[in-house]
């Protein structure tokens, strides 16, 4: 493993910690509910769910975290304005900790920001994602409204290698006017999540880990992905069993922390049950790397709880 | 498909037309797709949906509007008895490929690569050459069915395009990954060299940058 010569930020969301040295703090981990084709969402335009089963998911990602002391994160992913104010109303009576707004549609993310400003739970919401696709509305939105955090996601269509990404945070890349990074601040942005972007396994995946090292080194913002990304696109595994999609899916979770991944965007919340001992044991093993690199870590650090 | 595409020339010399337009490693790109029948003249693009239909020479989903449609290009020009792409299904939200695919046979690219009037997210080809893209607009038809997903019905759709179907009077165009750069990237103090003046020095194992 290794350490930055530049101060690494960390970011308090709601009480959870994110970033620093690698071995430093724990990985923070978000599980989504919500997510298109969920078969305990019934009607995902209204927001209609089978309640015990996502409460029982809740539960389960927050046990978890409590045990191996990775944080946890709520991922909540809506269709619509309707859905994610039901989604969010149950959410909250369940879960007191941070969460993740998102939704695939522009429209649906500006309302969730207006959304979330209104009712003041800005400041335990973070907003996924300021990128390449963000419409001039949204942009709008977070500039008029209150959140504190958002994930910045570095996905370069014109130039999708690392370069790039940095290039589309830093000045905007040749496609939009302004970097990500610079915007945020402009919108009051204060906790900066940078995300890779993670593109299929085969058309360059791995770049992400090269990516999280470089933009941990040259801005000092926690980085972090949804690597599973890479390998639920991956055509021949979807033949494979279970246990092996499943095994892959925690493994990649590894490989973004051991590139010095801060957070990790895990996938399905049902996930939990193996990405958690995977998260805690691949913290335990970069911790125990940089002991003598003078990196010390947090009390709450799963290499003080579990072995 | 990692890295930009380009015509292989020597590809297309070495492999020549088989079963009457396409080689026998066709599809040359990998992805998530069922092969039909090579030499029919209909791929069917499912969008969201996940349909098997026969008659076709290939179908699959496809739902994001960059390397998916990409990988898609590369597949029907590298087959000159493809002359229709027929997009159903349910469209992919936010995404809308189905949407793109349709926008770039009518307006192909901008400079930056972007497809001209897709609604979607981020609708950007990064990895055809120009040329690829123009030999899309020329062998092929689109045709629009977004949102059928009745698989009868797109049968019958892929019988009656089969029946004035012939096949595109040029090779097929290949495009294949290009090889990595030799240039080395631009390192630091380092000894280990990440790229962007950024390096590892393997004794301190300590990563800086030197911006």
């Amino acid at each position: 493993m290794f350490r930055f010569s530049k101060d690494q930020q960390v970011m308090n969301i709601g009480g959870v910690r994110i970033g620093g040295q690698p071995g430093e703090y724990p990985t923070a981990l978000a599980g989504t509910i919500f997510y298109h084709g969920q078969a305990m969402v019934k009607d995902p335009e209204k927001g209609i769910f089978d309640r015990r089963f996502a409460e029982d998911l809740i539960r389960r990602q927050s046990e978890l975290s409590d045990e191996t002391g990775n944080p946890a994160i709520v991922h909540i992913f809506a269709r619509s304005i309707e859905a994610f104010s039901r989604y969010l109303d149950f959410v909250e009576a369940c879960w007191d900790g941070p969460i993740i707004a998102d939704s695939s549609e522009a429209e649906t993310r500006a309302g969730i920001v207006e959304l979330l400003s209104e009712i003041g739970y800005a400041d335990l919401a973070i907003y996924n994602s300021l990128g390449a696709a963000t419409t001039p509305a949204e942009a709008e939105a977070l500039l008029n409204g209150d959140l504190d955090s958002a994930i910045l996601l570095a996905y370069n269509p014109v130039r999708s290698d690392p370069e790039g990404s940095l290039d589309l945070l830093e000045n905007g890349g040749g496609i939009k006017d302004k970097g990500l990074i610079p915007f945020a601040r402009e919108a009051g942005l204060i906790n900066l999540l940078i995300d890779p972007g993670v593109v299929p396994l085969g058309s360059g995946a791995g770049r992400a880990l090269r990516f999280t090292v470089m933009a941990k080194a040259r801005l000092g913002l926690p980085v972090g992905s949804g690597m599973h990304n890479a390998v639920s696109s991956w055509h021949w595994l979807k033949g494979r069993e279970r246990t092996a999609r499943h095994c892959c899916d925690a493994a990649s979770a590894a490989l973004q922390q051991l590139a010095g991944g801060d957070y990790l965007l895990y996938g399905p919340i049902e996930r939990a049950e193996t990405v958690f001992p995977v998260a805690a044991m691949a913290d335990i093993m970069v911790a125990e790397a940089v002991r003598n690199l003078d990196v010390v870590s947090t009390e709450d650090h799963p290499i003080h709880r579990l072995v | 498909m990692d890295g930009a595409l380009r015509r292989d020339e020597d590809e297309m010399e070495k492999l020549g037309p088989l079963r009457g337009g396409a080689s026998e490693t066709w599809p040359p790109v990998r992805g998530d797709y069922h092969i039909r029948d090579p030499a029919r003249a209909v791929a069917v693009m499912t969008l969201a949906s996940r349909l098997i239909v026969d008659g076709s020479a290939i179908c699959g989903p496809c739902v994001t509007e960059n390397l998916g449609i990409e990988k898609i290009v590369a597949n029907v020009i590298s087959n000159s008895m493809i002359r229709f792409v027929l997009v159903c299904g349910q469209e992919s939200r936010g995404h809308l490929p189905g949407d793109a695919i349709l926008a770039l046979h009518r307006g192909g690219v901008d400079d930056q690569g972007r497809i001209v009037g897709a609604r979607g997210a981020i609708p950007y080809i990064q990895n055809l050459p120009r040329e690829a893209v123009a030999r899309f607009q020329r062998q092929v038809e689109l045709v629009d069915r977004i949102g059928l997903e009745d698989r009868d019905s797109i049968e019958r759709l892929i019988e009656e395009l089969e029946e004035r179907a012939v096949p595109f009077p040029e090779s097929p165009f290949y495009v294949v990954s290009r090889r990595a750069s030799r240039r080395p990237p631009s390192g630091g103090e380092g000894d280990v060299i990440f790229g962007r003046g950024v390096c590892l020095d393997s004794m301190a194992w300590l990563t800086q940058s030197e911006a």
